[in-house]
C-alpha cells in the first residue's frame, strides 16, 4: 500500500479517465433507475387513485 | 495495492453494489415471495403486486449488503466469499454499509406507501432478523446458526402473503415454517461434502462442531418435520389435492433421500453420493412444493 494518502495526491491522466468512466457509468444507471421510478410510481398512484374513487 | 486502484475504490462501480446484493440468493427469494402472493386469498393490482415483489427482492438485497458488511472478515479468510467487493478491495466498508442501510429504509418505505404497512414492517422486521439477529449475533456462537438463518430466508412468502391480504394467518405461517425446516437438510447435506473453510473462519458450522454422525441425524429429524409441515396445508384443509398430493410425494423423496444420508458414513466428499442427491434433490423439492401450492389456487380456484 503507497503512504501517499491516494486521495490528496493529484491524478495522473490514466487514473482520472477511469475515474470519470466509472462515475459516468454510475449516473448513467441511476438515471435509469431513477426513471424506471418515476413510471413505477406514476402507475402505482393511478392504481391507488382507480382503487380509491 | 495501487494508488489508482485505491482512489477508484470510493467510487464503487454498480456491477460490485450488484453483486453485494448477493443476486443469486435473490432468485429464491423472488419465487417464494411470488408463491407467497400468488397464493394469497383475494387479490392484487399486478401493478402493486410487482412493486411489492421489488420491494421484497430489494430489502433482500439490503439484508444481503450488510452481511456482507459485517462479515468481510470471515469473507476474506473462506476461498468462496474472498473474491467478494469488500474482501477483494474492490470497495470500502461505509460504503457497503450506507448501500446496505439506504437500500434497506428504500425497500420499507416502497411497501409501505404502494402495499400496506403490515407488510412493511414485516419486511423491516426480516432485514433487522437477517442482520442483526442473524448475521451479528448469533452465526458466529451457535452451531445451530443455520437454523436460525434459514428463519431469515423463510419470511419472503409470508411478506408476499401479507401484501395481498394485509394480515397472517395459519397458512402463511406454514409456508415460513416449510423453508425454515427445509434450510437445515438442504445446507448441512452442502456443508457435509464441501469443504468451507467454516472452522479456519471460526464460525461454527454443525459437521465441525458435532461431527459427520450427528449432523446425518439431525438432517433426517428435520426432513421429517419438513415433511410434515408440508403436507399440513393439504391436511388442514388449507389447500387442495394438487398441493396435497404433490407434498406427500415430493416429502416422501426427500424424507427418503435423507434416510440414506443417515445411514451414511463416509467421510470421503467424492463418495458423498447420497449427501450429493439430497442436495439437488432440496432445492427442486422447495420449486416444485411453492409452484403445486400456486397451481392447486390458480386451477381449485
Amino acid at each position: 500500500m503507497s503512504e501517499i494518502d491516494p486521495n490528496k495526491a493529484p491524478m495522473s491522466p490514466e487514473e482520472q479517465r477511469a475515474y470519470q468512466a466509472r462515475q459516468k457509468q454510475r449516473a448513467v444507471i441511476m438515471a435509469g433507475l431513477l426513471m424506471f421510478m418515476v413510471v413505477l410510481f406514476y402507475l402505482i398512484t393511478i392504481v391507488k387513485i382507480g382503487s380509491s374513487s | 495495492m495501487t494508488i489508482a486502484s485505491h482512489r477508484i475504490d470510493g467510487l464503487a462501480s454498480a456491477r460490485d453494489l450488484f453483486a453485494l446484493t448477493k443476486p443469486r440468493v435473490m432468485s429464491l427469494v423472488i419465487f417464494t415471495a411470488l408463491c407467497g402472493l400468488l397464493a394469497a386469498p383475494g387479490s392484487i393490482h399486478p401493478v402493486i403486486g410487482f412493486t411489492a415483489i421489488l420491494a421484497i427482492s430489494l430489502g433482500a438485497g439490503a439484508s444481503a449488503a450488510l452481511n456482507q458488511w459485517y462479515e468481510s472478515d470471515i469473507d476474506a479468510v473462506m476461498k468462496r466469499t474472498s473474491q467478494r467487493p469488500l474482501p477483494a478491495g474492490r470497495m470500502d466498508r461505509e460504503t457497503a454499509l450506507h448501500f446496505g442501510i439506504g437500500l434497506s429504509v428504500f425497500s420499507v418505505l416502497l411497501m409501505g406507501v404502494a402495499v400496506n404497512w403490515f407488510s412493511a414492517a414485516f419486511l423491516a422486521f426480516s432485514i433487522f432478523f437477517y442482520a442483526v439477529v442473524y448475521t451479528i449475533w448469533l452465526k458466529r456462537s451457535t452451531p445451530q446458526n443455520i437454523v436460525i438463518g434459514g428463519a431469515a430466508g423463510a419470511f419472503p412468502p409470508a411478506i408476499g402473503w401479507a401484501a395481498v391480504t394485509g394480515d397472517v394467518t395459519l397458512m402463511p405461517v406454514l409456508l415460513f415454517s416449510i423453508i425454515f425446516f427445509w434450510t437445515p437438510p438442504h445446507f448441512w447435506a452442502l456443508a457435509l461434502f464441501v469443504n468451507s473453510d467454516y472452522s479456519k473462519a471460526g464460525v461454527p458450522m454443525m459437521p465441525v462442531v458435532a461431527g459427520r454422525r450427528s449432523t446425518r441425524h439431525q438432517i433426517f429429524g428435520y426432513s421429517l418435520v419438513l415433511a410434515a409441515v408440508a403436507v399440513a396445508p393439504f391436511v388442514l384443509g388449507l389447500a387442495g389435492a394438487i398441493y396435497g398430493g404433490s407434498a406427500i410425494v415430493l416429502s416422501g423423496i426427500f424424507c427418503a433421500l435423507a434416510w440414506q444420508v443417515a445411514r451414511s458414513t463416509t467421510s470421503e466428499p467424492k463418495d458423498m453420493a447420497a449427501e450429493k442427491r439430497l442436495f439437488k434433490f432440496s432445492i427442486l423439492y422447495l420449486f416444485a412444493l411453492f409452484a403445486a401450492l400456486v397451481a392447486d389456487r390458480m386451477i381449485l380456484a
